[in-house]
């Protein structure tokens, strides 16, 4: 184990209790009980006190709590090359039934993991640079990027250098394994603020500014932004940061939020509880006190939001070489599909696979003279589709009542399911987002949603049925959340239901006017009207 | 659904009731199930005439594992 820190806040009597277990064992020091202890000794040798601990190891347990565990894989800048991905695939492959799934957070996630099984993972994983460590608890989690970073024609710099830096400057970093809460943060020079800046608690997105005559392209710097069930929009700060200052700032703002940030109650210890109560200004001066000064904000070179969606081919920056998007139906796929996904990397591509945060991969480096037997390729034709249907491709989906202790209701599945209803059901043109979650927690970033769909468990004389809560108008063009309607939508009305707002909206709408922006047009109460409307005739 | 869980959650739960109105209920239970049951029992306890609960939704759970677990109900003023 290594030697324990003195830190700052260790006195402070008023700590939760989860602070005094971190302070008694620091969340990295498990993974070496789970290597050399837990793996070889089984579930029954775990301490209680240490059960928290796994997430630093990028483990938890799933549902329901019998033995197994869910574990997230770092994906840096959500890039990973052919090799990782057969890895990736053979672990789920042998200890995780056969299940991996695209996290929104550009992460992988396997299901079903014993603790014996946990020491060999880490050491495949390893073996071709990838890791799970850190990629869940009280620490700075999977840095999300722009998947298209180095090709992407829409980029003002390539962020793979960045995003390398950084992941090596954090990952078992013991400076930082020990914040007030999880820590995310995204860097990406994408237009399109391919990244979801606004809902990382720190965000980089492209600037330029000229600077003693020269023009330099570089990052605003934004803090704060989280969704679960307190959801916040991250602050611009007033910072121009140059390429060779993101790893200074970033850990500037993360030294602010491990000292200052909030330990009395882990409800409250977010970063965006600091950012509210201090403000940008506030946080910005202690943050120059930190790293020196720094310059006051350029241009701003983000131009709206591609909603993290890439579907296609389409011509990279480098001419004659293409990347292709292609749709994952709620991020779920084999062990099988992901051998073949980097089979079609090697031998089409750069043997480099991209993950998105919206639950998709992509392909890239494709010469032109590839790109046909590409698109006959089965896989595309038949799974991972380059122009989904409108439905299954905009469909972005938690984890649900199957593997998860705090959902309510089952959702991967039945947003897969709902998806291709609508599809079968309403021919719409525009792409239309709906995200599914089965608590307030939100891991599938419900308020981002153009249609956000909340569980809830309704009592009937036939007996407890699932049903949902609807949201509508949520987006990152112009950011804001979506907002609750009167409408708990038992399942077995949802599709129909959904079916008939969407009709709706597709004959009142714009042209090409996208459905959060048609809510903001028309008005929640038109929506409500419109709602009570179809409730009414069910 | 109906699967016994290994640990106990503190429950929030929503009934609209006949006449409009609208209750949100709290109860600490170790199934889905037994949540509603709490929960029904409860209302029957508060209100003075059995009251006709229109719909009765289970909409958030927390482990108890850590004090001090809670919701926050917000209510008009009166």
């Amino acid at each position: 184990m290594a030697e324990r820190k003195q830190w700052k806040w260790a006195d402070d009597p008023s700590l939760n209790k989860m602070e005094l277990t971190k302070l008694e064992k620091d969340g990295l020091d498990v993974i070496e009980t789970i290597v050399n202890t837990y793996s070889k000794e089984g579930f029954q040798s775990i301490e209680s006190s240490d059960m928290d601990r796994f997430k630093w190891a990028g483990v938890y347990q799933q549902r329901p709590k019998d033995g197994h565990f869910m574990m997230r894989v770092r994906i840096p800048g959500g890039l990973l090359n052919s090799e990782q991905a057969r890895v990736l695939a053979k672990i789920a492959e042998d200890y995780g039934r056969d299940l991996v799934d695209v996290t929104t957070r550009q992460a992988v996630q396997f299901h079903w993991l014993t603790v014996e099984s946990l020491a060999d993972i880490f050491d495949r994983l390893a073996a071709v640079g990838l890791s799970s460590f850190e990629a869940c608890g009280d620490c700075p989690r999977t840095i999300m990027g722009n998947p298209l970073a180095g090709i992407d024609p829409h980029e003002v710099l390539d962020t793979r250098p960045l995003v390398a830096e950084l992941e090596k400057f954090f990952l078992l970093n013991r400076e930082f394994s020990n914040l007030p809460r999880k820590y995310k943060m995204s860097i990406s020079a994408n237009i399109h603020n391919a990244a979801h800046a606004q809902i990382n608690d720190l965000a980089f997105t492209p600037a330029k500014k000229t600077i003693a005559g020269e023009e330099v392209i570089g990052f605003h710097v934004w803090v704060g932004g989280g969704l679960s069930a307190k959801p916040y929009l991250a602050k611009k700060l007033d910072v121009f940061c140059r390429p060779e200052e993101v790893v200074k700032v970033a850990e500037g703002v993360t030294t602010l939020f491990r000292d200052y940030g909030y330990r009395q109650k882990r409800t409250h210890a977010r970063l965006k509880f600091l950012v509210a109560d201090w403000g940008a200004e506030k946080f910005k001066e202690e943050l120059v006190k930190l790293v020196g000064e720094l310059e006051p904000q350029g241009e701003d070179l983000l131009q709206g939001w591609n909603g993290g969606y890439f579907y296609g081919i389409h011509e990279q920056k480098q001419k004659g070489l293409y990347y292709a998007g292609l749709s994952v139906p709620v991020g779920r796929m084999d062990a099988s599909e992901l051998v073949e996904l980097a089979r079609l990397a090697d031998e089409y591509g750069d043997g480099t696979i991209g993950t998105c945060n919206t639950q998709n991969v992509l392909i890239r480096n494709i010469p032109k003279d590839k790109i046909a037997a590409f698109q006959a390729e089965p896989l595309i034709v038949n799974r991972f589709k380059l122009q989904p249907n409108t439905f299954v491709g905009y469909a972005v989906s938690c984890t649900g009542t199957e593997y998860c202790n705090l959902a309510i209701v089952e959702t991967k599945e039945r947003m897969r399911a709902l998806a291709l209803y609508l599809d079968e059901t309403v021919e719409l043109d525009t792409p239309l987002r709906i995200h599914m979650i089965g608590c307030p927690n939100s891991c599938g970033q419900r308020q981002i949603g153009d249609i956000g769909l909340q569980g809830a468990l309704v009592k009937t004389p036939s007996g407890m049925v699932e049903a949902f809560d609807i949201h509508v108008g949520g987006t990152l063009e112009e950011p804001q959340f979506n907002r609750k309607l009167n409408a708990r939508i038992t399942v077995d009305k949802l599709g129909p239901f959904l079916a008939q707002l969407i009709t709706l909206y597709k004959a009142d709408r714009l042209e090409g006017e996208p459905y959060w922006r048609y809510v903001e047009r028309v008005g929640l109460e038109r929506i409500q009207e419109q709602v009570d409307s179809i409730l009414q005739t069910a | 659904m109906s699967e016994e869980q290994t640990e106990t959650y503190l429950y929030k739960l929503e009934a609209v009731l006949e006449e409009g109105r609208l209750l949100t209920v709290v109860v600490l239970a170790n199934s889905d199930e037994r949540a509603f049951s709490a929960a029904e029992n409860n209302i029957l306890r508060h209100t003075v005439a059995p009251p006709h609960i229109k719909e009765l939704s289970l909409v958030e759970k927390k482990p108890i594992g850590r004090q001090g677990v809670g919701y926050v109900i917000e209510t008009s003023h009166f």
